[in-house]
C-alpha cells in the first residue's frame, strides 16, 4: 500500500493522539493540528489524502475551516467528526464528505475512512 | 262601670302573648259571661270570600248548626252585616227566620227561645275579617252604651285578625327574602353547575316545604350531561304529565299549572295534586324552566297561591343570576384551561432551558468519555486476552458504551426533532410495527392480538416518530411480560375535548405497575429495568405531545397495562 497522509485536526490533545495512534496502527501516516488555523497552514503545504475535522473549536469552528479547504481544493475528502450529531442537520456541513459522530468506538470512522480512499 | 271593665279585660287578652285561637276564645267567653248572653260566635272571611263560624263560647248551641254552612258575602243577616260593614240589632219580635238564610233549616223553632240578637262587623278601616254574632235569651234589649261597648270590641277583634295577618304576611316575606338570599348566594358561589343547579331544586323545596322540584335546563345552554335537576319525587299518577306541563309552559313562554295544562279531564282523578311551571327566561330567551308539586293535603305544604307566587317570583330571579352564573362558571373553566397552558408553557420553557444545559453537559462528556474508551480499547489490544487485567478492561469498554448509548438517547430527547408531515394508516404502521419483532427469536412467545377498526381514517403524523413511541411501548410490555404473553393491539376513534382523535390501545399481560410508581413512569430517567435509560417513555410521550396528542395509561395491578394513544385526526400543530 503507498503512503496514505491523513490530517487530524482535533483542539483536544487526547483526541488527537488517540486517533493519531489508532489510525497509525490501520497504516496511514498521519499528522495532527490542533486548531482550525494551524491545519489550513499545513494543507497549504503539505498534500492530504483526508482530513478529519472536529467541528467545536476555538478560535475558526470546524465548519468554516471545512469551507475554507473545499474553496482550495473542492476534490479534497474531508470528514467531520464531532461529539455533536445536531450538525449533520446543517446544510453547511454538507459539503463534507462525511459525517462521523465520536465515539470510543472507532470502527465507523475506519470504515467511512477506507470507503472515502476506495481501500 | 260594668262595660269598661268588660272593654279592658278584652284589651288585655288581645295584647296578650296568646296563641291567637286562644285570645279569640277568650274574648268570646268573656263577652258571653259578662253580657250576660247565651251564644257568642264569630265568623270568619276565608280566602275563597265565604265566611265560616268558627269560634264559640263554651255554653253556644247555635254554634253546631251555624258552623255547617259557609255563606257568601252579601248572603242572609251575616252575609249582608259583611258586606254593609254596618252592625244590626233585632230583638224578639223581628229576628228573621233562619237569620234571613235559607240554608238553616235546623234553626227553625230554636230561634224562639233567644229575645235579642247582635251581628257586628270584625273589621278595621280596611278589611273585613268576619262577624261577631251575639244572641241572649234573657236581655229583651241591648242598651245604646252596650252596643257602642260591642261596636269597639268587634273593631279590637278587627285588630288582632288584622296585625295576626301583618305577621303572617311578614313572615312570608322573610322566608321569600331567605329563600332569595340562599338563591343569591349559591348563585354568586363558585360551585360546579352541576350543584348549583342541584342546590337550587334543594332550596325551593324547602322554602315551600314542597315534596317535588324539578329545574330543567336547555340543552344549549348549559354543556352538561343532564339537564334535569330535581329534588324529591313525583306521585307516578301525575309523573308522566310533567314533561309536556314543562313543554307548554316554554311555548306559553309563562307559568301554567297542571289545572291550566289538563283543565277538566284530569281535575277528578288528579285534584289531589298539583304542579305548577315557570319559564326561566333571560333576554327573551328560554333557558329552562322550574316545577314544583306535590299532594295537596301534604302538611305545612305552602298553599297554592303562594306557591305560584314564589315560584314565579324565583323564576324570575334565577333568570337573571342564573346566565351569568353559568357565563362565569364557563369562564372560569377557559381560565383555568389557560392557566393550565400556560403553566404547561412554562414548564416547557423550564424543560427547554434544562435540556440546553443537560445537552451541553452530555457534549462535554462525550470527547472524554471517547477518549477513555479508545484509550481503552488499545489497552485491551495489547492486554493478555487470559489475564484479569483484560477482564477489567472489558467491563470498562462495556461501561462506556453504556453511557455513550445514555447521552445519546438523552440527547435524541432533548432536542427538538421536527416532525415530518406525513398522511399514515395507522393499522399499517403497526403491523409494520410488529413485522419488525416477529423474526426475533426472543419474541416467539409473545402473542400478537389485533383488533382493527378499518374505518379508520388516515392519520397526519411522523411515521417514524410514531413507529418509534409504539417500538417503546411494545418492548416495554415485552419487559414488564419477561417475554412471555399476549399484546392486545386494538385501534379506534374517538372524541376527546369535542376533537376527533385516533386511539391505538395497547395492552399487555405483565402483571401492571405499581400503583406507586405510576406517576413517574413518564418521566425521563426513571426506569425499573436493570440496564434501561429510563427515557423510552418519556420520548414517546414527548412525540405523542409534538403531535397534539397524549398517552393515557390502563393500570390493571395483578392483570396488565394498558397504554392507550391519542393522535389527534386533523393536526393544526404541524
Amino acid at each position: 500500500m503507498k503512503d496514505i497522509r491523513l490530517l487530524v485536526v482535533d483542539d483536544e490533545e487526547n483526541i488527537r493522539i488517540l486517533f493519531k495512534e489508532e489510525l497509525e496502527d490501520e497504516g496511514y501516516i498521519v499528522d495532527v493540528a490542533a486548531s482550525g488555523e494551524e491545519a489550513i497552514e499545513k494543507i497549504k503545504e503539505n498534500h492530504f489524502d483526508l482530513i478529519i475535522l472536529d467541528i467545536k473549536m476555538p478560535g475558526m469552528d470546524g465548519i468554516t475551516v471545512l469551507n475554507k479547504i473545499k474553496n482550495m481544493n473542492k476534490e479534497q475528502p474531508v470528514i467531520l467528526c464531532s461529539a455533536y450529531g445536531e450538525f449533520r442537520q446543517d446544510f453547511s456541513s454538507w459539503v463534507s464528505d462525511a459525517y462521523v459522530v465520536k465515539s470510543a468506538d472507532l470502527h465507523e470512522l475506519k470504515e467511512t475512512i477506507k470507503n472515502l480512499l476506495h481501500l | 262601670m260594668k262595660s269598661i271593665d268588660l272593654l279592658g279585660k278584652v284589651i288585655e287578652i288581645s295584647h296578650s302573648n296568646l296563641e291567637i285561637t286562644s285570645r279569640i276564645k277568650s274574648i268570646v267567653n268573656i263577652i258571653a259571661k259578662e253580657l250576660e248572653c247565651e251564644e257568642v260566635t264569630l265568623y270568619t272571611l276565608d280566602r275563597d270570600k265565604r265566611l265560616t263560624c268558627r269560634f264559640k263560647n263554651n255554653k253556644s248551641i247555635l254554634f253546631g248548626i251555624l258552623n255547617q254552612y259557609r255563606c257568601h258575602i252579601g248572603e242572609g243577616v251575616i252575609g249582608s252585616v259583611a258586606q254593609r260593614r254596618a252592625p244590626q240589632f233585632y230583638s224578639k219580635h223581628d229576628i228573621p227566620p233562619r237569620f234571613g238564610c235559607l240554608f238553616y233549616p235546623e234553626l227553625d223553632g230554636i230561634l224562639e227561645r233567644y229575645k235579642t240578637f247582635a251581628f257586628l262587623p270584625v273589621s278595621d278601616d280596611s278589611y273585613i275579617y268576619g262577624v261577631l254574632v251575639l244572641g241572649s235569651s234573657t236581655i229583651e234589649t241591648l242598651h245604646e252604651d252596650e252596643k257602642i261597648i260591642l261596636s269597639i270590641l268587634s273593631r279590637e277583634i278587627g285588630g288582632i285578625f288584622r296585625s295576626y295577618d301583618l305577621i303572617l304576611s311578614s313572615t312570608k316575606r322573610i322566608s321569600e327574602l331567605v329563600t332569595l338570599t340562599e338563591l343569591g348566594k349559591i348563585l354568586s358561589s363558585n360551585v360546579e353547575p352541576y350543584d348549583l343547579l342541584k342546590n337550587i331544586a334543594l332550596i325551593v323545596a324547602r322554602a315551600m316545604n314542597a315534596a317535588f322540584v324539578s329545574i330543567r335546563i336547555e340543552k344549549s345552554v348549559l354543556a352538561l350531561e343532564t339537564e334535569r335537576f330535581t329534588y324529591g319525587t313525583m306521585d307516578p299518577a301525575v309523573e308522566r304529565y310533567i314533561a309536556p306541563l314543562e313543554e307548554k309552559c316554554v311555548h306559553l313562554k309563562k307559568s301554567i299549572s297542571l289545572e291550566d295544562y289538563a283543565e277538566k279531564v284530569v281535575e277528578d282523578k288528579f285534584s289531589g295534586f298539583f304542579m305548577y311551571v315557570s319559564p326561566i327566561i333571560s333576554k327573551n330567551r328560554i333557558l329552562g324552566t322550574l316545577l314544583m308539586g306535590g299532594e295537596k293535603s301534604q302538611p305545612g305544604m305552602a298553599n297554592e297561591e303562594d306557591a305560584a307566587y314564589l315560584i314565579d317570583t324565583i323564576a324570575r330571579y334565577l333568570s337573571t343570576g342564573l346566565e351569568t352564573t353559568l357565563l362565569n362558571i364557563r369562564l372560569r373553566d377557559v381560565l383555568r384551561e389557560l392557566g393550565d397552558a400556560q403553566k404547561r408553557l412554562v414548564e416547557q420553557e423550564k424543560f427547554r432551558s434544562l435540556g440546553e444545559m443537560t445537552a451541553s453537559i452530555a457534549h462535554e462528556i462525550k470527547n472524554p468519555l471517547a477518549i477513555i474508551g479508545g484509550f481503552t480499547k488499545r489497552l485491551a489490544n495489547k492486554a493478555n486476552k487470559d489475564g484479569v487485567e483484560w477482564r477489567y478492561i472489558d467491563i470498562i469498554v462495556k461501561e462506556v458504551s453504556r453511557l455513550e448509548t445514555i447521552l445519546n438517547e438523552l440527547l435524541n430527547y432533548v432536542k427538538d426533532v421536527p416532525i415530518a408531515n406525513d398522511m399514515c394508516m395507522i393499522n399499517e404502521c403497526i403491523d409494520e410495527v410488529i413485522y419488525l419483532f416477529a423474526p426475533d427469536a426472543a419474541w416467539e412467545n409473545i402473542h400478537f392480538v389485533r383488533e382493527y377498526d378499518t374505518t379508520l381514517p388516515p392519520t397526519r403524523c411522523d411515521v417514524q416518530q410514531i413507529k418509534q413511541v409504539f417500538i417503546n411501548i411494545l418492548m416495554n410490555s415485552f419487559e414488564a411480560m419477561a417475554g412471555k404473553g399476549t399484546i392486545t393491539i386494538k385501534t379506534g376513534q374517538t372524541y376527546y375535548r369535542e376533537k376527533p382523535y385516533v386511539t391505538i390501545s395497547i395492552t399487555d399481560t405483565g402483571g401492571g405497575i405499581e400503583p406507586a410508581i405510576i406517576d413517574n413512569i413518564f418521566n425521563p430517567f426513571f426506569t425499573t429495568k436493570e440496564r434501561g435509560t429510563g427515557l423510552g417513555l418519556a420520548i414517546s410521550n414527548k412525540i405523542v405531545m409534538n403531535h397534539g396528542g397524549h398517552i393515557e395509561v390502563n393500570n390493571n395491578v395483578g392483570k396488565g397495562v394498558t397504554f392507550v394513544v391519542y393522535l389527534p385526526i386533523k393536526n393544526n400543530i404541524m
